[in-house]
């Protein structure tokens, strides 16, 4: 089967556009630091209180360090007592947070705002990522899955200071 | 040509490459297609009255929008109807058309034929009596996921779509195992190669669905199981879910592959190559429903990454695609007089409404193709998962390049199915350009938008998290909303007139099917299915082994099914 010269030069150039992906995604991973949510752990979403969601909440672990614990559900996120319903999260600018979150009910989703962080809340399945937070401003938590009819008001607040 | 014998009770087909229909095709053929526009009939206004409901400025001045009054009824029957009744019965109504005359020879078994509609027919009856009586609870929209469990007859109604359109894949191969016994030594046509190629993908793919709807969420919605996986329900329905893009994909190249270079005036640059290309689909179409899922927290990101590597080769054989049929295209123009480097693009039948269509469906799929890359590259996927970004994508894909090839294919299969011509010109031609306008601004919307961070199937208007740059841009959304409003409404004109008002004849003209290969050079061996699936079947092993492993949670001992499913929430 003979393949025409000038399709032979598309087929390279297709060739050179996909590793660019690839070679993209290798940089992401490699000098960007960009992590794919992967499984953290399985757990009961009708037994939460016997888990760290019992408590949720923000914890600091160390300097500009903190820990965020968050349960979704419909239609808010909670983020413990402090921070309120629809939650609001403050941290220093230059913060490095890693949420754990899950949902206790349904289907929802966790985006924030400007920032490379977007899970899918599982329930039955805890999700792990970790954000910078090197620019002052307001960023909304956004619930982005359909979780019913209430699902456009479910979001929540960080404000970098 | 081994001569073909007719069975008595089955009218021979028409003398080939004539536009005339005899009645069995028309019946057959107009079955389907009637059945897809009503699917769509309900299906494509939904679209235009989302985007209102998002517009934060559209409901401020018309606080309700009539017709569907709940946002998320108004996402489930767009997803539904347009994306799963519309196609198939769309797609099996084209494959029989082109299947019959490219082979010379009616389908296998027309009463099978029969009982594929039926079955189909009442899925669509079912799904729609479901979604109009209650709307809260079959509120899931078209990718269903637990524990959000829908009424029992949804599902049924689903079942019994997927089970006609197994009966019409066997119906397919059938027809394509007797011409093949007759002619073993011949390439079969290159039309009826992509539509085994569609049919063998969409065998493979619906098993993931079925699974999770007959063993998942029928029985939850029967309230016969108690507990359901979200995780394992959405592997098993993204195993299903991206094959399907190729399922509708592959009947548009078909279109463009063995079609529109003779509409269009022209000659096809490679047909080998067009085979190559769809043995790569059919390969890789299957092993990279991962990519939807790359914010999951349950599958590892060694899988993810397996799958976004086989998610780019996928992309290939489109981008041969690009190459065959764009040359195809310059072929075409250069017989009509194009000259220089860059002015076959516009020395093309713009004027006809069968090529415009499919032209401005390809314009809008270099958008879609290159959207979808981003897509599948898993970490830029991280910054527009889940926003509006992906609906922008797949109205360029499916929205855009299928859909406007459909509207293509029908300007001359309606007609001919009705025997009369098409009702007007010029409506036709109104109804692509304003469908290509107005899904140019709606990517453009929604796509600035998504990287705004606006969510997509979320209504936007009341949401307290909408800043003013999200709030513009769903504005604008809005505007392409009207735009797509009129063409859809000059859509259904065109076709209610072409049914019941048109008076003048079918023109003398030819169904634009070849009915022999012109192709002597491509491996006979690309036939041999059997290979194929023996490789599909590796790719499978490497690429979804590991994913169901994490996903049921093997290391612990496979912990599935062991959480309550709610219904649907209630209204706040």
């Amino acid at each position: 089967m003979e393949i025409n010269k000038l399709e032979r030069y598309w087929l390279m150039a297709v060739g050179i556009t996909l590793g660019a992906f690839v070679a993209a995604t290798i940089v992401a991973v490699t000098v960007f630091g960009i992590r794919l949510p992967a499984p953290v752990e399985r757990i009961d979403p009708q037994r939460l209180d016997q888990t760290i969601f019992a408590n949720p909440g923000v914890r600091k672990i160390a300097d500009n360090r903190y820990e965020a614990v968050i349960v979704a559900r419909s239609w808010a996120f909670d983020a413990g007592p402090e921070a309120g319903n629809p939650a609001v999260l403050r941290f220093p600018r230059g913060s490095q947070v890693t949420f754990y979150v899950t949902s206790k009910d349904v289907m929802h989703g966790f985006q924030i705002e400007k920032h490379t962080l977007n899970l899918e809340l599982v329930p039955g399945q805890v999700a792990r990522a970790t954000a910078n937070f090197n620019r002052p401003g307001t960023f909304h938590i956004i619930c982005n899955h359909y979780c019913g009819a209430g699902h456009q008001v479910m979001y929540g607040t960080i404000i970098v200071e | 040509m081994a001569s073909i014998t007719y069975p008595q009770s089955v009218e021979p087909p028409a003398t080939p490459g004539t536009l005339k229909l005899v009645k069995r095709e028309q019946v057959m053929i107009g079955a389907h297609i009637i059945a897809a526009l009503i699917a769509l009939l309900f299906g494509i206004f939904m679209g235009p009255f989302q985007t209102f409901h998002r517009s934060p400025t559209f409901v401020q001045y018309f606080p309700t929008i009539p017709v569907f009054t709940y946002y998320y009824q108004a996402v489930t029957v767009h997803g539904v109807m347009n994306a799963l009744f519309f196609t198939t019965f769309f797609i099996v109504g084209f494959c029989y058309f082109v299947t019959e005359r490219s082979l010379q020879r009616p389908i296998k078994s027309v009463p099978m034929g029969w009982a594929a509609f039926a079955s189909m027919a009442l899925g669509l009856v079912l799904m729609l009596f479901t979604i109009l009586t209650s709307p809260q609870q079959s509120a899931v929209l078209y990718t269903f996921y637990p524990p959000n469990i829908a009424p029992a007859l949804f599902y049924i109604g689903l079942v019994l779509l997927a089970l006609g359109s197994w009966l019409a894949s066997a119906n397919i191969f059938l027809t394509y195992r007797d011409w093949k016994r007759e002619h073993p030594n011949e390439r079969v046509p290159l039309a009826v190669f992509a539509i085994m190629v569609n049919f063998i993908v969409w065998c493979i793919a619906t098993i993931g669905v079925a699974l999770e709807i007959v063993f998942m969420l029928l029985p939850a919605s029967l309230g016969i199981l108690k507990v359901t996986d979200p995780q394992l329900a959405r592997t098993l329905f993204w195993f299903f879910g991206h094959p399907l893009v190729y399922f509708w994909l592959i009947p548009a190249y078909v279109s463009w592959y063995t079609m529109l270079p003779r509409q269009a005036g022209g000659k096809l640059f490679s047909e080998p190559l067009a085979r190559v290309a769809f043995v790569m689909f059919l390969l890789f179409s299957v092993p990279v429903g991962v990519h939807h899922q790359f914010s999951d927290p349950g599958i590892s990101a060694s899988s993810k990454g397996v799958q976004t590597l086989l998610t780019l080769v996928v992309s290939i054989p489109s981008f041969m695609t690009a190459f065959n049929v764009g040359a195809a295209l310059e072929n075409a123009a250069r017989n009509r007089g194009a000259r220089t480097l860059f002015d076959w693009p516009f020395k093309q039948k713009w004027n006809d409404p069968v090529v415009a269509a499919q032209m401005s469906g390809m314009l809008l799929f270099i958008a879609g193709g290159f959207s979808g890359l981003i897509n599948a590259s898993a970490q830029l996927n991280a910054t527009i998962h889940n926003t509006s970004w992906v609906p922008a994508h797949f109205h360029q894909t499916l929205g855009g390049a299928v859909m406007l090839t459909y509207i293509g294919i029908l300007y001359w299969l309606l007609p001919a199915i009705r025997g009369r011509a098409l009702f007007s010109k010029r409506v036709a031609l109104a109804q692509v350009f304003t469908w290509l306008i107005g899904m140019t601004l709606f990517g453009l919307a929604m796509g600035e938008a998504g990287l705004q961070g606006v969510p997509r199937r979320a209504l936007t208007s009341q949401a307290p998290y909408l800043t003013p740059a999200g709030a513009f841009w769903m504005d604008v959304t809005a505007v392409s909303g009207v735009i797509l409003l009129i063409s859809s409404i000059l859509l259904f004109v065109n076709i209610v007139g072409t049914l019941f008002f048109s008076r003048r004849p079918t023109p003398e003209g030819e169904v634009p099917i070849e009915t022999v290969s012109g192709d002597r050079s491509s491996p006979l061996w690309l036939e041999r299915w059997g290979i194929w699936l023996g490789v599909i079947g590796v790719l499978l092993l490497v690429a979804y082994g590991p994913v169901v492993a994490e996903v049921l949670d093997f290391q612990e001992g496979w912990n599935i099914m062991r959480f309550m499913p709610t219904s649907n929430a209630p209204m706040p």
